[in-house]
């Protein structure tokens, strides 16, 4: 897992992140096609269907355990603390089209999935017994992995979307130990209100 | 380590090599190829080149060089001299894995020397691996396993490689250990297809797997449930609720499960319906258990759709069923004790604690009560399995209850005899005699036996019957005889069975049969049979019995029968056919064409031949419809004569006449269409007659002696070119045609085709010319004449009264228009009718007749 995570998670900052930077950037060059590495397989919007439930119903253990492992004030001070008051997180419209709602939720997802890596890599080093939340982390971060390779494929194989221009959440880098921990917490609760949405939605 | 080993048999060689020539790492010579590996089976040459040094110094060259193979010379035949330096060596069919090969020099006549050496490897490529598969135990990562083919005996890389459609994942390398499974470094994610193969590679090539692509959770192996507890219910005592934890994969895939279960002392397990828990669940409850026994558990769980394996059985939990009352009420029985109070003994009731599953729970204590007669239940509660109770003399009536939790079981009734009790036993009377073991611990089953104090013949004999009586055997049957009349063991049957006259033939028969069957009986006879039942001391007849043999077996009859009766219908069918066949043939000679002499040539010849049918009639048949019927005769031309000026004036006055002979058809003789009364349209023949003779006429004069007892009005004179009298001549209808075709003077027309294609389309079209009636001429046949009558009679009837109408509008002027052929030969055959009809005399002998001539009469 250790090996994953170590893996995941700096190609994900590579592909997704950029070293942080804010501004959308495209995911694929601007040449790129819609090859894949070996055909889609066709029942894409079912898995997508099954992912999104997966994420759905682990996003309120994750949010709990993350800000038990945090310690107080935390606990006590969600409200405070771990209210979902994220700027620039990427909008989602359950009533669009199909297409509109896949290249938003490929959005939301690279988003969601870079944060977790930066959270992932903080709570290492800030929380490093709570091998629990560790593991939620990774988890998750995985089944989004999972989740941007079938939304792509989808993207590619119907809609003919080669890439989509993502935006990424700010560095947490170089932020005291209180502000990683407290946007990792409204983070962590944006996410587990938005999953529900778009779980919804598809 | 295949290198290294190359590397030390070089460095030997080489260290071998210089000291001989005192040189250090500078050998004589090299083998090409260095580190050959060679396929198993196929050829391999190794060359061997020397340096000029060596040689020089050696005063050798290449055919000097001679090879060995793990220390045995090579035959020289496989070698080849390729210049002054090289020499090779070729093997064919390699088939030894690990071959040293080194190439040497014979020096000064007498020294080998070793020039260099190699180690050949050989061994096969690989195969494609098969049966490639990969399990996702959870919570754990992939693994997958294959089958990698034949050995290679080479040192072979198993290399398994996934990738999702967007990206690819790390190579899994197998460990030396554990060649053909790997277990990925990632871990699994469900809901993406992940596509997987495997790569083997030797020295000799490498090999890819088929693909295969496969959704992770498709091939998931859930842990298996935990925390498995079993309850019961104090409502039911059959039922135990199971509750167990899910593994964590339930969380986004839905489950099903085995459960099975066994009692404590059993080794085999029951499983639950698996349709019943297809299901994600966490609690089943299991129903119809005993009551109050213990039972264990165990569940596994795998996907819902069965994609997937089992996950391994969950560890096991036991429970026990709630107490039901007891099943069965015990087994007790009573021990009487020798009495040392007058009118009082001492009796012991004991009894058998009840098995566990029928007690159904822990029995508390048990109920025994005693009722003597006509006198007070007494209840006592005893807690063990035996009691003593002092009784009366009298005759009791005791019962057992078991008592648990839950309630009472059923009770046990046991008499205890008075104490005067004695059998007073009788000769001659079946008694069951029963005796119960006692042991320790209770009674044991009871065994029983019939007995006779005495023996004694049968009172009556046993009543036979036949069930079944054949011609040459009889079925009979007889009922056992009741045990009152019986008086000892029946050891055998015996059946006296005789004819009136014939001697008693006996039979036994065992016991314990009710039904025989006797034999070789002669048929149609009568027999008298009865039988005897016998005891060990003697027997008794039974009432005689008489019964027939049929004369017949069942379907002998029939047999004989059935096959007269085909055999007369066949002969009848053929009769028939063969009468339907000949019908002309028989006809002729049995009922013969009678001619009419009112059709007679010689009465129509005549012009002044007054109108001997009744015009008004024909008139009103013409209205009444029924003009359905045609009389015909075909005629032939015979010349091509045409007629005379007289004939024609002749003709004129027949269209008139013709009106007044329409449907003047007499039905004697059967010689038309239809031979029945009906009117029929009929052109006028006596026109043709006076036509057609004009230029040889021979005359003859008619004496009518009336129509039954009517006067002519006038003397007839016909015209005749018959040789014979005038009524032979008409005896047939070919001759009458002949008679008619003389006088035609038109030639071949295909009227009797025309006749023969539709009878009622001449009459309906009655605007055939006379002439090309006349111009026929014709040597029809009899059989001919036949069958175009069937044809008419056949056409005339379905038609109906839709033809009739048409020939209604028909006027007398188109009678006599192109086609009026049928209304002349119908004139023709009335003509004969007439004959018959007037009593001219029956004569049928057939007549010749003379074309072109006559004869006077």
């Amino acid at each position: 897992m250790k090996v994953l995570a170590a893996g995941v998670v700096p190609l994900l900052l590579v592909l997704h992140w950029k070293h942080g930077a804010g501004s959308p950037l495209p995911i694929t060059p601007v040449n790129a096609t819609c090859a894949t590495r070996h055909p889609c397989h066709s029942n894409l919007m079912n898995q997508i269907r099954n992912q999104l439930a997966q994420l759905n119903g682990s996003a309120n253990a994750l949010f709990i355990l993350y800000y038990t492992a945090q310690g107080e004030p935390f606990p006590n001070n969600l409200d405070k603390l771990c209210g979902p008051n994220v700027t620039d997180f990427p909008p989602f419209h359950a009533n669009g089209t199909e297409r509109t709602r896949l290249v938003e939720l490929y959005r939301l997802i690279a988003y969601l999935g870079a944060s977790l890596g930066n959270i992932t890599r903080d709570q290492k080093v800030l929380n490093p017994n709570a091998l629990s939340l560790h593991s939620k982390l990774n988890a998750t971060a995985d089944i989004m992995r999972g989740l941007l390779s079938n939304v792509l494929c989808r993207l590619c194989n119907k809609y003919h979307v080669a890439h989509v221009d993502v935006a990424y959440g700010p560095d947490t880098s170089g932020k005291d130990v209180f502000q990683k921990k407290k946007l990792g917490c409204q983070l962590l609760g944006k996410y587990k209100q938005v999953i529900a949405v778009v779980a919804q939605a598809f | 380590m295949l290198a290294l080993q190359t590397w030390i048999v070089h460095a030997l060689f080489i260290f071998f090599t210089t000291e001989s020539v005192g040189e250090l790492l500078d050998p004589c010579g090299y083998i090409k190829p260095e580190s050959p590996v060679v396929q198993l089976g196929s050829n391999f040459t190794a060359v061997c080149v020397l340096k000029e040094k060596c040689m020089d110094y050696f005063h050798v060259n290449a055919s000097y060089i001679f090879w060995k193979t793990n220390h045995l010379t090579v035959p020289k035949e496989q070698y080849t001299i390729i210049n002054r330096t090289a020499s090779s060596v070729t093997f064919t069919d390699t088939s030894l894995l690990n071959t040293q090969l080194t190439c040497n020099i014979r020096t000064f006549g007498q020294i080998d020397q070793n020039v260099y050496g190699i180690r050949i490897i050989s061994g096969l490529p690989p195969e494609k691996p098969k049966n490639l598969s990969c399990i996702v135990n959870e919570g754990k990562k992939m693994m997958c396993q294959w089958d990698p083919g034949r050995e290679t005996y080479l040192e072979t890389n198993f290399t398994l490689k996934s990738e999702w459609a967007t990206e690819k994942f790390a190579d899994c390398k197998t460990k030396r250990d554990t060649p053909t499974s790997c277990t990925v470094d990632y871990s699994p994610v469900y809901f993406v297809n992940i596509e997987v193969w495997v790569e083997a590679e030797n020295a000799l090539g490498k090999v890819t797997s088929n693909h295969i692509n496969f959704d992770p959770v498709d091939k998931v192996k859930p842990n298996p449930p935990h925390n498995l507890s079993v309850s019961n219910s104090e409502e039911l005592s059959s039922i135990l609720k199971l509750t167990w934890i899910n593994s964590s994969i339930q969380g986004f895939i839905r489950l099903k499960y085995n459960i099975q279960y066994r009692t404590r002392d059993s080794s085999i397990w029951s499983q639950i319906p698996p349709e019943d828990t297809a299901s994600t669940r966490s609690s089943f409850t299991v129903q119809d258990l005993k009551p109050f026994t213990e039972y264990v558990f165990r569940i596994r769980c795998m996907k819902e759709d069965g994609k997937g394996f089992w996950s391994d059985w969950s560890e096991e939990a036991s429970g026990i069923t709630y107490e039901d009352r007891p099943s069965k009420a015990p087994s007790f029985w009573y021990k009487i004790e020798p009495s040392h109070t007058h009118g009082y003994r001492s009796v012991q009731l004991i009894w058998k604690t009840l098995p566990p599953f029928e007690a159904n729970g822990k029995i508390l204590d048990y109920e025994v009560t005693l009722t003597r007669w006509k006198s007070r239940l007494q209840n006592y509660t005893v807690n063990d399995t035996k009691w003593t109770v002092n009784i009366t003399n009298d005759r009791y009536i005791a019962t057992l209850t078991a008592r648990n939790l839950v309630g009472k079981s059923d009770a046990a009734v046991l008499t205890i005899p008075a104490y005067d009790f004695q059998g007073n036993l009788a000769e001659s009377k079946c008694y069951l005699i029963t005796v119960t073991p006692i042991y320790a611990d209770g009674p044991g089953s009871p065994e029983s036996i019939k007995a006779y104090l005495k023996q004694a013949p049968p009172s009556k004999g046993p009543t036979v019957r036949t069930k079944k009586v054949g011609k040459n055997e009889a079925v009979l049957e007889w009922d056992q005889l009741p045990v009152d009349v019986q008086n000892g063991f029946i050891r055998n049957y015996t059946i006296f069975y005789r004819t009136i006259i014939g001697n008693e033939t006996a039979v036994n028969v065992d016991s314990s049969h009710t039904e025989y069957t006797l034999s070789s009986l002669t048929s149609d006879t009568l027999y008298m049979v009865r039988m005897a039942a016998y005891t060990d001391e003697g027997g008794k007849d039974g009432p005689e019995f008489t019964f027939t043999t049929p004369k017949f077996a069942q379907g002998e009859i029939e047999a004989i029968v059935v096959p007269v009766c085909l055999a007369f219908l066949l002969t009848t069918l053929l009769g028939v056919l063969f009468c339907f066949n000949k019908r002309d043939l028989i006809k002729k000679h049995i009922w013969p064409n009678v001619p009419d002499p009112s059709k007679s040539l010689i009465a129509q010849w005549s012009p002044h031949t007054p109108p001997r049918h009744n015009f008004n009639s024909k008139d009103q048949m013409y209205s009444d419809g029924n003009f359905t019927d045609v009389s015909v005769v075909e005629i032939e031309a015979a010349n091509d004569k045409k007629p005379f000026p007289e004939d024609l004036k002749s003709l004129d006055l027949f269209k008139k006449e013709k009106v007044s002979t329409e449907g003047h058809s007499s039905g004697i003789g059967g010689s038309s269409c239809m031979s029945s009364s009906r009117p029929s349209i009929s052109s006028s023949d006596e026109n043709e007659s006076a036509q057609n003779t004009s230029g040889t006429v021979q005359y003859s004069t008619v004496v009518h002696s009336g129509y039954r007892h009517q006067v002519p009005s006038v003397q007839v004179f016909s015209r005749s070119e018959s040789t014979q009298p005038l009524l032979d001549s008409e005896e047939r209808p070919e001759d009458l045609q002949l008679l008619d075709n003389t006088d035609s003077s038109v030639g071949n027309f295909p009227r009797q085709q025309y006749f023969k294609q539709n009878c009622s389309q001449r009459e309906t079209s009655p605007d055939s010319s006379h002439s090309e009636r006349s111009k026929q001429v014709s040597s029809v046949s009899e059989e001919e004449f036949v069958r175009l009558k069937q044809q008419i009679s056949g056409i005339s009837q379905p038609y109906g009264s839709g033809q009739m109408k048409m020939f209604q509008e028909i006027s007398v002027a188109d009678a006599f228009g192109p086609r009026t052929e049928g209304q002349v030969e119908r004139l023709e055959t009335v003509g004969m009718e007439a004959a018959v009809d007037e009593g001219m005399p029956k004569s049928y002998l057939p007549q010749t007749v003379r074309r072109g001539g006559y004869m006077p009469q």
